[in-house]
C-alpha cells in the first residue's frame, strides 16, 4: 500500500510538471491562469495524499481545504481584472 | 449604512447563519463551550453582513428533487469524460470547436444558474456567456454539442423548478 | 477495502493523465478548458472517493467530502471566469480549417 501511495505521490509531482509547462509556455495569458488552476487541483488532491502517507490526515486536510477556498479567490479575482483590461 | 437594495428576510437570515455554523463545527471538530459561542457570534455576524443578496430560500422539496438530479447528472459526467477521452487520446485530434447560442425557457435565477454549473461540469461544453437565459456555449465537437442543442439537461432541470413561482 | 481504493484511485490517475496529455495537445485556451475540467470533474472524484475509503468512516471523511462539495461547486465558477474572461477581452476560438 505503501508503494502504491508513493507511486501516486511521484506521479502527481510529474502531472504538475506538465502544468508548469503550459503556464511557463502558454501563448495568451489566459493559458497560463488556466494552468495555474489545474496546479491548484492537483495540489490539492497531493495534499491528501501526503496526508494519508504520513498518517495525519488531520492536519492536512485543513490546509486543501484553504487552499481550495483560496484558489478561488485569486482566480477570480485574475479573470474579474483581465476581463476589465482586455487582452494585453 | 448603505441602504439595502431588498428587506432581510429573518427566517433567510436564521437558514443562513445556520449552515455557517454547521460548517464551523465540521471544521473545527470541537465541542468547548468558547469554540460553539464563537462559532455562533461569528456565523451571525457574517450572515448578516452578507444578508440582502438574496431572498430565495429553497424548500425541502426542492431540496430533494436536487437531491435525486445528481446521480443522473453523475451519469451523464462519465460518458462525456468517456467520449471526451477518446478524442484527446485519438492520434488524428479529431475536434471541432464551436460556439452554440441557446436560449433557454427556464424563468428563475437559480434554475439558469443550475443549467450553466450543470453544462461546465459536463466534460466537453462550457457555458461562456450568460445574460439572462440566453446562454453562449463552447462545444468541442458535434456530438457533446448535441447535447446542449437537444435540451436534455435543461427538460430535466424545468421538470426540477415545475412548482416554484418565475422570478426572471 | 484497500483493493477497491486502489481501483478507484488508479481510475482517476488515468482521467489525470489523461487531462495532461489534452492540455498539452490541444490548440487554443477554449479546447484546454474542456481538458482542465475533465480532471476537476471525474479525476478528482475518483482520487478523493479512493482517499476517503482508506480514511475509514470518521470526522476526516466528512471533511474529505466536503472539499469534494466544494470543488464540485467552485471549479466550474473558476472554468466559466476564465473563459468569459478570454471571450470578452476579443479572443477568437480556434476553428478547424475548412478544406
Amino acid at each position: 500500500m505503501t508503494t502504491f501511495l508513493f507511486f501516486v505521490l511521484v506521479l502527481l509531482a510529474i502531472l504538475i510538471g506538465v502544468y508548469l509547462y503550459r503556464v511557463l509556455q502558454g501563448p495568451t495569458i489566459f493559458d497560463r491562469v488556466l494552468g495555474l488552476n489545474g496546479i491548484s487541483t492537483k495540489a490539492i488532491i497531493l495534499l491528501m495524499v501526503i496526508g494519508i502517507y504520513f498518517d495525519r490526515v488531520d492536519m492536512f486536510i485543513d490546509i486543501s481545504t484553504g487552499y481550495a477556498l483560496l484558489n478561488l479567490v485569486g482566480a477570480l479575482a485574475v479573470a474579474k481584472y483581465l476581463e476589465e483590461k482586455g487582452l494585453p | 449604512m448603505a441602504t439595502r437594495s431588498r428587506p432581510i428576510s429573518s427566517e433567510f437570515l436564521f437558514l443562513k447563519s445556520m449552515a455557517l455554523f454547521v460548517f464551523w463545527i465540521l471544521f473545527s471538530a470541537s465541542f468547548e463551550w468558547i469554540h460553539l459561542g464563537l462559532g455562533l457570534i461569528f456565523s451571525f455576524a457574517v450572515a448578516w453582513l452578507n444578508s440582502g443578496h438574496s431572498p430565495f430560500v429553497p424548500r425541502f422539496r426542492l431540496w430533494l428533487r436536487i437531491f435525486l438530479y445528481l446521480p443522473w447528472l453523475f451519469y451523464e459526467i462519465i460518458r462525456s469524460s468517456l467520449h471526451l477521452s477518446k478524442l484527446i487520446l485519438h492520434p488524428a485530434l479529431p475536434i471541432d470547436p464551436h460556439l452554440i447560442s441557446v436560449e433557454s425557457k427556464l424563468r428563475h435565477h437559480a434554475a439558469v444558474v443550475l443549467l450553466g454549473n450543470s453544462i461546465t461540469l459536463t466534460p466537453g461544453t462550457i457555458t461562456a456567456e450568460v445574460d439572462r437565459n440566453n446562454l453562449i456555449v463552447h462545444a468541442i465537437d458535434k456530438v457533446s454539442g448535441e447535447e446542449v442543442v437537444s435540451k436534455k439537461i435543461e427538460s430535466k432541470i424545468a421538470d426540477i423548478f415545475k412548482d416554484e413561482e418565475p422570478d426572471l | 477495502m484497500d483493493i477497491l481504493a486502489i481501483i478507484f484511485m488508479t481510475a482517476g490517475l488515468f482521467f489525470l493523465i489523461v487531462a495532461a496529455i489534452g492540455v498539452v495537445r490541444l490548440p487554443d485556451v477554449f479546447s484546454r478548458s474542456h481538458a482542465v475540467s475533465l480532471t476537476d470533474s471525474l479525476g478528482a472524484f475518483l482520487m478523493l472517493v479512493g482517499i476517503a475509503l482508506l480514511e475509514g468512516l470518521s470526522i476526516n471523511m466528512l471533511k474529505i467530502l466536503v472539499v469534494l462539495i466544494l470543488l464540485y461547486i467552485l471549479n466550474p465558477v473558476i472554468a466559466h471566469a476564465t473563459v468569459r474572461a478570454a471571450l470578452r477581452s476579443g479572443l477568437k476560438p480556434w476553428q478547424k480549417e475548412t478544406p
